[in-house]
């Protein structure tokens, strides 16, 4: 055979090379046992190619169609399907080709819907829909939860909107001072405002079910356990615990010397942080305080716990973490220069924001500061994140969009206004309320997969 | 266990019934070989590999010999990236597509698990970031899609694209 070639002219070599060089080509996934070729395919990670690789061969196309690779992409992203505890993704109004299997969960679908949302965060999306409020009221308070957005506003009014396509449903109306506080579970609401009084509505009817008196000032904070007990902590010093359902009082909780400021509830506990630069840790149950939490320098604004940490923010410029067990400080978190008004803990991961106009996002493995972020030019109103993203709003008037991971900015949500009040996203919405040209504006963004 | 004996040599078969001589830790890179030679002990014997060409054994020995001392792996499934191939590896797989695909296929039958994911990552860096055209180009694939086919399959990509 060499000699062969040896006798051959250039020409004669190119088409040789030409005629062998294809046959020395395989087609790999084809070729092999497909777990070896579902095995190749896992080391590609970006659907991109995935997709482009589909669209070579029906060979290709059937493999690609397999439910391994998709999971596998799936988990890489982070694009987990939701436990039953989380919010499930609604079905999406748009599902396109009908699968034989129809209601057949499909990871390439939801692969498909998720990065479609992903990508939209990142840069696309639309709004839903604007509501501009004729009355310049300020917004206190937002719950966004599976069907409504509840807004509480200083001018006595809560106002509830459709969650699915942001569209008004209903005014709750019966306080007699602004509303300061509220949270929704299941169809009950409870509200709280400078009237002092604690209100629980029938969110479905509208009907206010019960009128609960005690507090002798502005009630500031707001907590429910569940559909029968809430919680309230008021300008009067105390905190009081309500069985929602008969409408009684079963505690009063005395002990703080200042205004209850923020609360929270997990399981039978009650964290307090009052004005008196005290926090305490009550037990709902038997309305006793298990500790008194010393150490800030200041008044505490704002408070998170998990079950067992605590996260206290304050006027002193830091934040303290605590265990709930012992009531020891486990950790002074310093970098903010002015109050930190803004907490959220999740897992081991601490975001604050302060009036400094900075975020700070710190790991409570080591209490250290991963990441510093100068996000706006005034207090940080509101923020919330999840595994991947921060949202913020600022005293700016600006609304932005961070990576969790990096600190990267990536984008404004909405045009700026003055400043924004409050705000709240889910996976694929995100609602803004926010003061601009002088009108109180309430935005709800769609980030979903949409019909093309 | 110190002056434990020296290593001894265990002898492959290839499918011709060509013999190579390795030193037993070499071999035992392969989770097949380990396995084989705990169950057989101190024996003389060749072990045949009637699935394996000489030309690929010689290869697959290549690696095992170069990467005689890295530590087990860790049993983490999560390293999933193909750019962490060190040069080395890299002109080791620099190879005809034939030769890679029976290397993929000594790899996965012999059990060994880094050789198994440096050739399916390098397949899988020969797939990135290719058009199908490119793709069908690479492999020498043929286009069995129909016009209808393959306007159904833009359509259902086209999600990914243009992002």
């Amino acid at each position: 055979l060499a000699e062969l070639l040896n006798t051959c002219n250039t020409e004669q070599l190119v088409f040789v090379s030409n005629y062998i060089s294809p046959r020395l080509k395989r087609d790999f996934l084809k070729d092999l046992p497909i777990e070896l070729s579902l095995h190749i395919l896992s080391f590609i990670n970006d659907p991109k190619t995935l997709s482009r690789a589909s669209s070579v061969s029906k060979f290709w196309r059937s493999l690609l169609n397999d439910e391994f690779t998709w999971k596998n992409l799936c988990v890489r992203h982070h694009f987990r399907r939701r436990s039953s505890a989380a919010p499930e993704l609604p079905p999406s109004p748009t599902s396109e080709t009908p699968s034989s299997g129809s209601n057949k969960f499909s990871y390439k679908d939801h692969f498909r819907r998720r990065y479609i949302v992903e990508t939209n965060w990142k840069h696309g999306g639309r709004t839903l829909i604007t509501h501009i409020s004729p009355d310049i009221g300020v917004v206190t308070s937002l719950q966004m939860c599976q069907n409504y957005i509840i807004v509480g506003m200083d001018n006595k009014k809560i106002h509830v909107f459709d969650v699915s396509d942001g569209k008004y449903i209903k005014t709750l109306s019966g306080h007699e001072g602004g509303v300061w506080a509220l949270q929704y579970i299941d169809e009950v609401l409870v509200s709280g405002g400078c009237d002092r009084e604690v209100r629980v509505w029938d969110i479905d009817t509208a009907e206010c079910k019960h009128i609960l008196q005690g507090h002798t000032s502005t009630v500031r904070s707001l907590k429910m356990k569940d559909k029968t007990i809430a919680v309230s902590g008021s300008r009067d010093a105390t905190l009081r615990v309500w069985n929602i359902k008969e409408g009684r009082l079963l505690h009063s909780l005395a002990g703080h010397q200042a205004s209850v400021r923020c609360m929270e509830i997990c399981g039978d506990i009650i964290v307090s942080g009052s004005y008196d630069c005290t926090a305490r840790v009550w037990d709902i149950v038997t309305g006793e305080c298990l500790h008194v939490l010393q150490g800030h320098y200041s008044q505490i604004y704002s408070i998170a716990f998990d079950g067992e940490k605590i996260v206290t923010g304050s006027l002193d410029s830091t934040a303290r973490v605590w265990s709930r067990q012992t009531g020891f400080c486990l950790g002074v978190l310093q970098g903010h220069t002015s109050l930190v008004g803004q907490l959220q803990l999740y897992e081991s991961i601490l975001v604050t924001g302060g009036s400094d106009g900075a975020i700070r996002i710190w790991d409570l493995d080591t209490n250290r500061c991963v990441k510093h972020i100068a996000a706006h030019d005034n207090s940080v109103t509101c923020l919330q994140f999840d595994k991947k993203r921060i949202v913020s709003g600022g005293n700016d008037g600006h609304v932005k969009l961070w990576d969790l991971e990096t600190g990267d900015f990536i984008r404004e949500m909405t045009t700026a206004g003055n400043a924004v009040w409050r705000l709240a996203f889910q996976e694929t919405k995100a609602v803004v309320l926010l003061q601009r040209e002088g009108k109180t504006v309430m935005e709800v963004l769609d980030f979903d997969a949409q019909k093309s | 266990m110190t002056g434990a004996p020296e290593q001894r040599n265990v002898k492959l078969t290839s499918s011709e019934g060509t013999e190579f001589k390795v030193e037993r830790d070499v071999a035992e890179k392969s989770v097949l070989l380990k396995n084989m030679l705990e169950d057989v002990g101190e024996s003389d014997m060749a072990i045949p590999l009637p699935n394996v060409t000489g030309p690929i054994l010689q290869k697959v020995i290549e690696y095992c010999i170069h990467h005689r001392d890295d530590p087990v792996p860790a049993h983490d499934d999560d390293t999933k990236k193909t750019d962490d191939i060190d040069d080395w590896d890299a002109e080791f797989c620099k190879v005809d597509q034939g030769t890679l695909y029976e290397l993929i296929l000594a790899s996965n039958y012999l059990d060994i698990k880094p050789l198994l994911d440096l050739t399916c990552k390098t397949v899988a860096n020969m797939i990135k970031g290719k058009s199908p055209e490119e793709i069908r180009k690479t492999f020498n694939i043929a286009n069995d899609f129909t016009p209808e086919e393959e306007e159904q399959v833009r359509r259902e990509n086209e999600w990914c694209e243009g992002r």
